[in-house]
């Protein structure tokens, strides 16, 4: 029965996406099959499709996984997309400053940096909402707009590369890079990372006392006081947690792909993150599962622009609306599931 | 039918099924004009349900309803309560910042629509007030009204709006003794005025005294419908329990321990909160293997007394020494470890993690012990296994350890959380208000465990809106008022119920001020 509405509420979601996608490219004039054709050519024509989704989705898992973790102790983390940046300008500063360190020292002290920095980002905010109950999902996003705009004003000044006139910092050592996988893609050793970051949050949240107490301050925090686990702590621990994993996907991406600081590099990641959060179910498996499926929607919709001439946007649609009817479909399935609990044994 | 009166309401085997399992099993129920019909069982028995569908919230799966004779279905509450049914829920449905007035004719036109004449209403409603015994003042918040008090906005909502039958579920869970007495004349009133009352309820003293017929519900079927005054209360209990209700023995203490050393230790404490002083000058000393119960009407500094002792709300001023150490100052997980435990009414709040399953439920306690632990990484087998023992040893009915507790009946909810803190085996229980909502089978349970946690020299500090539990169990008794524990008595044969109750009144007998 249950099993039969899940297949059901999914098959319902798919022909909608389907529907809106068709009916989408044919008003714009183009070629359904082509353009379809053209976006699953995109992600598995060639293994360089492949490769791609998994860069764009590097990224995506760490930040993603950072937001599921602030969600689960019940700081909701919109601040990703800032707390990226700072981890990127963690990194850049400690790789001008110490180039000559040798790349098993200096690539860890990066990732702590950009760790530490992108928490430090996260734990403002999450202090104020602890301490004095002030929202973080309005605090995040202010501290977004605050880490883009110093990325702006450090690549523009102190951390300006005085040989080019764009904005932009020198190029980083290349003791910090992060190995390269599968040369000639652009797959890096950041993917593996990524992975690992899962692993070990999977065991913090679902194995050890912190994860534990964290989730219980994030189902119920009055219960966990009474029962002596201190919300205060655990918001802050979570907040540190949350925005330290966003830090390293900044790390991630100016260490892996970059090589040097420079505006806009996260197209929006942080914020992507949240929905990555929200599809994986606020778990580490479901976080990269969902966020290779966005990287490759992502991925395919360009091959997609390229090869038909649709527009990129269009991805953008299909995930804003794919994130509605998941929604909606728990919503409606939580109103039948209200009627299970007056059954109660 | 050969009844004189045609019954005003009648419900013909009525089904209904939550996912395969029968929450109401073929029950039939008659309600006469004019009488109130007391619905008896225990949480979980079908009543809520049974109501619900009358009141147009669920549909029904089999069976009809005749209403005057006539056959119908409501579709919604806003169809039965136009055809003069409704209803106030346990828990009340009330907007807090509008006022009495307009919590009254919220959702119907009133006179001057859509300018409605807030006059006219008010006196409106001050005459219905009059009428029924039902004060309240209708221009008042509803935030700044006692839950007694919101009680009665409800019932007069459903009078405004003309409602023949009125179905109440647990009204006087919420009161306290003096309010359930004033409610129980209300009820009289609006049974002299020609209204009928469908009293849902688990309190079988209740049943007795204020309704005139009485049917039991027993795991979703009808078990019997009987006229009071032609039954008694073992009678009752037998019908609703299926046994018969075995009085609660205390049993003299283990030995005198006065002179032994203090468990609990409470001197002069303070608690203001937004300038007001919620206790005050609290002191009392809880010695082990004795039950200290705290009586008093609800919302006399109970619930703030017993937070300060677990660490919840730091006291302003004085001090509280568990087993001899100071710990006004202390985190909640220093007390628990110093050997404290607390049940509390709210296991939705307090007590439990509703979405986490019986297991990580039980670890909210015993994640602070070594034995749970494993290389840093919890030791979900022997958490398993003691849940598991928990489960059978308190006889606690649930799908499954990995199922959420939310699934759970109140009581087992209850009987988990009592076994959870009773590990470990704490020196101070701090009950607040540990049966309130509960069955009689668990309410039974839980006097049950915390005498018998006493006679193995436990120190329990009861505190109860319940008189009776407290005489019942309590060794030594005190009376809260207004912030102030009165004065300790002995709790002996030869004690003094009226000076109990003139200091529940805040009444002192050496009048010092």
């Amino acid at each position: 029965m249950k099993y039969l509405n899940n297949i059901l509420s999914i098959t319902i979601i798919i022909l909608i996406i389907v529907l809106v996608t068709i009916g989408l490219i044919s008003a714009i004039g183009s070629d359904v099959t082509k353009a379809i054709t053209g976006f699953f050519w995109g992600i598995f024509g060639s293994f360089y499709g492949l490769s791609e989704v998994l860069v764009r989705a590097t990224p995506l898992i760490l930040a993603g996984l950072g937001v599921a973790i602030g969600f689960r102790t019940g700081f909701f983390n919109i601040g990703a997309e800032g707390q990226i940046y700072m981890g990127a300008i963690a990194a850049t500063v400690i790789g001008l400053e110490f180039p000559n360190l040798p790349p098993f020292i200096l690539i860890p002290l990066v990732i702590l940096g950009g760790f530490l920095l992108g928490g430090f980002w996260a734990v403002i905010p999450g202090f104020l909402k602890a301490r004095f109950g002030l929202s973080e999902i309005i605090n995040t996003i202010m501290f977004n707009y605050i880490a883009i705009n110093i990325v702006g004003i450090l690549v523009r000044t102190s951390l300006k590369d005085p040989n080019y006139p764009l904005p932009m910092s020198p190029e980083l050592p290349e003791n910090m890079y992060l190995q390269q996988l599968l040369y000639p893609t652009r797959l890096h050793i950041g993917f593996i990372i990524a992975l690992v970051a899962s692993l070990l949050i999977y065991v913090l949240m679902w194995k050890m006392v912190a994860g534990f107490k964290m989730r219980a301050v994030g189902l119920n925090p009055r219960g966990s006081k009474c029962s002596g686990i201190s919300v205060y702590k655990n918001i802050l621990l979570a907040s540190l947690i949350s925005g330290g994993l966003a830090g390293v996907a900044g790390v991630s991406e100016i260490a892996g792909l970059h090589y040097r600081l420079l505006e806009g590099i996260s197209p929006g990641f942080g914020y992507i993150a949240i929905i990555v959060a929200l599809l994986g179910r606020n778990h580490p498996v479901g976080v990269v599962f969902a966020a290779i499926g966005i990287a490759a929607l992502q991925v395919g919709s360009i091959t997609m622009q390229v090869q038909s001439g649709v527009p990129t946007s269009i991805s953008w649609i299909i995930m804003g609306l794919l994130v509605l009817l998941i929604l909606a479909r728990r919503t409606v399935s939580s109103v039948n599931s209200d009627q299970k609990e007056e059954a109660t044994l | 039918m050969t009844t004189i009166h045609m019954p005003l309401l009648s419900m013909q085997h009525i089904d209904k099924f939550f996912f395969g399992k029968p929450a109401n099993n073929d029950i039939s129920l008659e309600v006469r004009a004019g009488e109130i019909h007391a619905l008896l069982g225990e949480n979980g028995a079908g009543k809520s349900t049974l109501m619900n569908i009358l009141f147009g919230i669920y549909s029904l799966d089999g069976g009809t309803i005749y209403l005057k004779g006539k056959e119908v279905k409501f579709f919604s509450p806003r169809e039965a309560i136009k055809s003069g049914i409704g209803m106030v829920h346990q828990h009340f449905m009330l907007v807090p910042t509008l006022t009495v007035s307009e919590n009254i004719t919220l959702g119907i036109k009133s006179t001057g629509h859509p300018l409605p004449d807030r006059k006219k209403i008010n006196d409106n409603i001050r005459q219905l007030s009059h009428k029924y015994g039902l004060d309240v003042d209708p221009c008042a918040l509803v935030s700044k009204l006692s839950v007694g008090e919101e009680q009665r906005v409800e019932i007069i909502k459903l009078l405004y709006r003309d409602v023949e039958l009125l179905i109440l579920d647990e009204p006087t869970a919420v009161l306290t003794p003096q309010e359930i007495e004033r409610f129980f004349s209300v009820l009289k009133r609006l049974k002299e005025e020609g209204h009928s009352i469908i009293l849902i309820t688990h309190r079988i003293p209740e049943a007795m005294a204020i309704s005139d017929r009485v049917t039991v519900l027993r795991n979703g079927t009808r078990i019997a419908t009987v006229n009071t005054t032609e039954t008694n209360k073992e009678e009752l209990s037998r019908l609703m329990i299926g046994r018969n209700l075995k009085p609660i023995v205390r049993g003299a203490r283990a030995k005198a321990t006065e002179k032994d050393n203090p468990r609990l230790d409470v001197k002069e404490l303070d608690y203001l909160e937004y300038g007001q002083g919620k206790l005050q000058k609290v002191s009392f000393s809880l010695y082990p293997g004795e039950i200290l119960g705290i009586a008093g009407v609800d919302g006399n500094g109970q619930k703030e007394l017993a937070e300060c002792i677990l660490g919840l709300r730091k006291a302003t001023q004085g001090t509280i020494s568990l087993n001899g150490v100071r710990i006004e100052k202390s985190s909640v997980a220093e007390r628990k470890k110093l050997g404290l435990a607390y049940v509390s009414d709210d296991q939705h709040h307090d007590g439990l993690v509703m979405d986490m399953n019986l297991v990580e439920n039980y670890l909210l306690r015993v994640h602070t012990y070594k034995d749970y632990i494993k290389n840093g990484l919890i030791d979900y087998q022997a958490c398993s296994r003691v849940t598991e023992e928990a489960i059978s040893a308190y006889n606690i009915k649930a799908p499954g350890i990995n199922a959420p507790v939310r699934l759970l009946s109140g009581g087992n909810q209850q009987k988990l959380i009592l076994a959870r803190e009773l590990t470990g085996n704490p020196s101070v229980i701090v009950a607040l208000k540990p049966t309130r909502g509960l069955d009689i089978g668990a309410v039974e349970f839980v006097q049950k465990q915390l005498i018998e946690r006493r006679n193995e020299g436990c120190s329990v500090l009861l505190i109860s809106v319940d008189l009776e539990e407290i005489l019942m169990l309590s060794d030594r008794i005190g009376v809260m008022n207004r912030g102030r524990v009165i004065e300790i008595l002995d709790n002996n044969e030869g004690i003094d119920l009226a000076h109990i109750g003139l200091m529940m009144t805040g009444h002192t007998f050496e009048e010092k001020s």
